[in-house]
């Protein structure tokens, strides 16, 4: 099993396992519009960017590679002329676009959490056979982002309250939505690295550092990767 | 979110915003400095991150060292989907904190862009 942190001497919340380990069973899946093997292939190819290595692939095609490195490495730099040559590029879809997105930032959080702590990456999942569904929700739309995304109504069923009392979430919680899974994932692996949704809205105690001490490491974050939101 | 943690909490009276981007600056946040700098070493991936470690367990605990690492992993994922994605500020955002974003250089950003 995955994420098992045999010999390590740290007491990893059994939320943080769990959400990875349930990281690691959505990358290793078909998704709705990449194979499982594809999906590993582009958490592959992210690993190595934060490397510096800008590795090839042999079936991702060369804007997709492009695309995962620049989000490791460069996402300062990413702008609407940036994404509009990706769109326009071949292999490529909006669909496509944010699933890739969505598969690159979740793996690299997990490598991200393991590479502060000084621990070995946890080995890529095998992926698992199958066709992806290629379903786009019926209720996308473009909105302020640069892919559409999907109201309320479109989440999976039991998601709704993601959203939170908004129609279509908060800007950040939706911007992935064009894949209804991965709101869940969003926030599934939030809880395990950071705090729930609903956990956002409560008092301290939540954690073993204040809430305070928690927003200041996110604030520096956000500022050393000059993210404007 | 710093600010109005800290606002709530009542127990930061000096907050400076100014911690979050100024590695010299004191935010007012107790232990801030060791927190920030083990941030910074950690999206950076510098020598300094081991040290830092070790300082977190000293003075803080090890079970705030993996909390503090699990923030660290959580924001370098919100950034890229952030940015990743092109999304604006929220409404309910934008106005609060215009202040705050003007003070400590925020809107010089690139990513700026994307909120009108």
């Amino acid at each position: 099993m995955a994420f098992e942190y045999t010999g390590v001497d740290l007491p990893i919340r059994e939320k943080t396992i769990a959400s990875q380990r349930m990281s690691w069973e959505m990358i290793a899946n078909p998704g709705r519009w990449w194979t499982g093997a594809e999906r590993v292939e582009i958490a592959r190819i992210g690993r190595a960017a934060r490397d510096f290595e800008a590795v090839g692939s042999e079936i991702l095609p060369e804007a997709a590679v492009y695309s995962i490195q620049k989000l490791v490495v460069d996402n300062a730099n990413l702008n609407r002329e940036w994404y509009d040559e990706i769109m326009a590029s071949e292999g490529i879809t909006e669909d496509r676009y944010v699933e890739l997105v969505a598969v690159v930032v979740h793996s690299f959080s997990i490598d991200e959490f393991h590479r502060a702590l000084g621990l070995a990456l946890e080995p890529l999942p095998d992926p698992v056979s199958g066709e992806p569904t290629r379903q786009r929700p019926a209720q996308a739309e473009q909105r302020y982002s640069w892919p559409p995304i999907v109201p309320k109504a479109g989440l999976n069923p039991g998601d709704e309250m993601l959203y939170g009392p908004m129609e279509w979430g908060a800007n950040v919680i939706s911007a992935l939505s064009l894949i209804p899974e991965n709101v869940r994932w969003l926030h599934d692996l939030s809880e395990g690295h950071y705090l729930s949704f609903a956990e956002m809205r409560q008092p301290d105690p939540l954690r073993a550092i204040s809430r305070s001490q928690i927003e200041l490491i996110a604030a520096r974050v956000s500022a050393l990767n000059e993210c404007f939101y | 979110m710093l600010r109005e943690s800290s606002q709530r909490s009542g127990t930061i009276d000096n907050l400076n915003l100014q911690g979050t981007v100024n590695p010299d600056a004191d935010s007012g946040v107790p232990q801030g400095s060791l927190l920030t700098a083990f941030a910074e070493a950690a999206v950076r991936q510098t020598d300094a991150l081991p040290g830092l470690r070790d300082q977190i367990v000293s003075e803080l605990g090890v079970q705030e060292l993996v909390d503090a690492a699990g923030v660290v992993a959580n924001f370098q994922r919100m950034v890229r989907i952030a940015d990743g994605c092109g999304i604006p500020l929220d409404e309910f955002t934008k106005d609060a904190t215009d202040d705050v974003r003007d003070e400590l250089g925020i809107h010089e950003y690139a990513s700026a862009a994307n909120t009108a």
